[in-house]
């Protein structure tokens, strides 16, 4: 290939990988399921390098993959075919911290907990944390808006950037600031999925480390009132720095894997974090017990052990699950708290009609659903099985009021399920913003934003944030 | 509420040229707000005032900088600012095409398709009008002090290339002034 060829006679040796073995490692993402060979891979050193590949490939019409660590859940650095990738694993200097406006500047390819362990001497930290975040890195959680267990107090990605320099594929470089005037176009790379431009320098804000940290534990005998607590906890006017709840099926995975001391007889499991100074922390954590009052089990954290051991249980909840099955697909629907309840009973019911098991661990306080349907992928028809379970919860999901995706992005696994959730027009108004930043449409194309024909191959009903069409008309 | 909007859908068609106020909207009241779910959605005229009278009886705040509360909800989206960029979880709006369009939902997390309501804040009623907003509140004591929104006066020419673009998308006559 002519672009290969280019690449590796412009740069240095050791930065483009070409090669079925070679590429291997990068055929996929978190979404393993779907895998494609590259027709390289260019690891740069350096900004100028980023800008060599782009202008090589714009030249020869290659799309470029942008690619961070590869963590993603939803196929968004899966490569395409005929496509470069464009891995900044390399980038991973954090630049200059201001201790005094509580900033950082870093390389895309700092890892996430990297920036929280260069700034902990100066009691401060990155607060979003994904559940990958000692692998996953700050240009693909700005690309996909990650969100973690504490950003329900704390706030996502893009709620912690305060600015970022880009490349566009043409290879002009733009920085765009929180204090910018005009429109939001910080915000809009936020979540873009690597469509829009490259992010090659990332200023992002940190936050004082709290004094104290408690989580209580609560079990429920019912899945019903253990959502309700949830509500009832935000009712109260306490904003949990962290409130997960988890199915008994997840209770059990998460113990019999960590031994952690989660109450096996419960239905439903809540754990509630509170931090900051000794007496928010007391004053916080009265209130939520008075709250989980009616709860089965009650347990709270006595020392900083004890409270990272009952978070483990919960942290270890994927790969516990794992160990049950072969395989699991990880869902990431988000709905109004009120319909926690609702949602739990109708994935039940689902579970049952595509005989699929599934173990339920939700990112409770703000709606945000993460179910894991296990299947084994060696049964002929059972991921597509799999995958219909899981677009029915998706649809659920947005009938509720939510959506499709609440942090994990839509990458190429939800293409299907955007169609659901946004109509025609407004995709178009997706395609057309693409469009501005990448007329040529090289970067991830394809990905992020079905094509309108596919919508309508799908030929779904169009259920538009829980407006039916013709609602006058009964339906059950 | 339905029939405003045909016809401010109908005006939009209709017209060549708009300057988007509350008065020209005439359209406002809160839609729905659970205290519960810390997320408000209400028409875009709908006064600061009025916000912060129901949010009170729940002791829940507005989490961004207001300084005048005779002002529509649409207007502090207008002028943008960090904040209520940071508080902003969804909107409705009518395109430049007569289109009713809605972006963003009434969840804290939501990163189906582009950000479309934190890229309208700030884009003073010249892009497309707003007719809904949804946004996040918190209860009062978790409100730190807010500030007036710092803005630089600097803007690149690729910047000013790029909005004159995003205008295009959104309104391509260029109705709204």
């Amino acid at each position: 290939m002519k672009v290969v060829h280019e690449l590796s006679r412009v740069l240095p040796k050791g930065i483009v990988i070409t090669g079925e073995e070679n590429t291997r490692p990068f055929e996929c993402d978190g979404l393993s399921v779907y895998r494609q060979k590259p027709l390289a891979v260019v690891l740069p050193e350096n900004i100028e390098q980023i800008k060599q590949t782009l202008k090589i490939c714009k030249a020869h019409n290659t799309p470029v993959v942008t690619r961070g660590a590869g963590t993603g859940l939803a196929g968004g650095a899966t490569p395409l075919e005929q496509s470069v990738v464009l891995g900044l694993s390399k980038l991973n200097q954090v630049k200059s911290i201001d201790v005094e406006n509580q900033l950082a500047v870093v390389e895309p390819g700092v890892r996430n907990i990297a920036i929280s362990e260069a700034v902990a001497e100066h009691g401060l930290y990155y607060a979003p944390d994904p559940s990958s975040q000692i692998a996953c890195t700050i240009g693909g959680n700005v690309a996909e808006n990650s969100g973690g267990v504490h950003c329900l107090k704390y706030g996502l990605t893009v709620h912690n950037i305060e600015s970022l320099k880009m490349l566009t594929m043409a290879g002009e470089e733009l920085t765009l600031s929180r204090q910018d005037q005009g429109m939001g176009l910080l915000a809009l790379m936020n979540g873009s999925e690597g469509l829009l431009g490259i992010m090659i320098e990332i200023t992002v804000k940190l936050t004082p480390t709290p004094k104290l940290a408690r989580v209580v534990m609560a079990g429920f005998d019912s899945v019903r009132d253990c959502a309700n607590a949830v509500a009832d906890i935000i009712k109260a006017g306490i904003i949990p720095a962290g409130l997960e709840m988890m199915d008994k099926f997840a209770i059990e995975a998460a113990e019999g894997f960590a031994q952690v001391g989660y109450p096996l007889d419960a239905e439903a499991l809540l754990l509630c974090e509170v931090d900051g100074s000794e007496l928010q922390v007391q004053a916080e954590l009265d209130t939520v017990l008075k709250v989980l009052s009616s709860a089965s089990t009650l347990k709270v954290s006595e020392s900083e052990e004890e409270r990272l051991n009952l978070w483990k249980g919960r942290k270890s909840a994927f790969p516990a699950v794992g160990r049950l099955s072969p395989d699991y697909y990880c869902m990431d629907g988000t709905i109004p708290r009120r319909h926690l309840a609702d949602m739990l009973e109708k994935i039940n019911q689902l579970s049952q009609k595509y005989q699929l098991r599934v173990a339920n661990v939700f990112h409770a306080g703000d709606g945000n659903l993460h179910p894991l349907i296990l299947y084994d992928a060696n049964i002929p028809g059972e991921l597509e099985k799999t995958e219909a379970f899981g677009t029915d919860i998706l649809k659920l999901s947005v009938d509720m009021g939510g959506t499709i995706t609440g942090e994990h992005g839509v990458g190429i696994e939800k293409l299907n399920a955007m169609c659901h959730q946004f109509n025609n027009k407004e995709l178009e108004i997706f395609h057309k913003i693409k469009q501005v930043f990448d007329p040529d449409s090289l970067l991830n194309p394809g990905k992020a934003v079905p094509e309108l024909h596919r919508c309508a191959e799908l030929g779904a009903m169009h259920v538009h944030h829980g407006e039916l069409p013709h609602p006058e008309l009964e339906r059950f | 509420m339905a029939d405003r909007i045909i016809q401010l859908q109908t005006l939009v068609k209709q017209s060549s040229g708009l300057h988007i106020d509350s008065a020209l909207l005439d359209y406002a009241g809160i839609i729905e707000y659970y205290p519960e779910e810390l997320v408000m959605t209400v028409k875009a005229g709908t006064t600061i005032a009025n916000l912060k009278k129901q949010l009170k009886k729940n002791n829940q705040s507005l989490s961004f900088y207001t300084d005048d509360d005779n002002i529509s909800i649409g207007a502090v989206y207008a002028n943008g600012g960090q904040d209520i960029s940071d508080s902003v979880l969804g909107i409705k709006i009518i395109d430049g095409r007569g289109d009713l369009l809605n972006f963003g939902g009434q969840v804290m997390k939501n990163v189906a398709g582009y950000d479309v309501a934190r890229l309208l804040v700030g884009s003073k009623g010249q892009i497309a009008m707003i007719t809904q907003i949804s946004f996040k509140v918190l209860p009062s004591v978790y409100v730190g002090e807010l500030s007036a929104p710092k803005k630089s006066n600097h803007k690149s020419a690729l910047r000013t290339e790029i909005e004159q673009k995003l205008k295009h998308v959104f309104d391509p006559k260029g109705i709204f002034q």
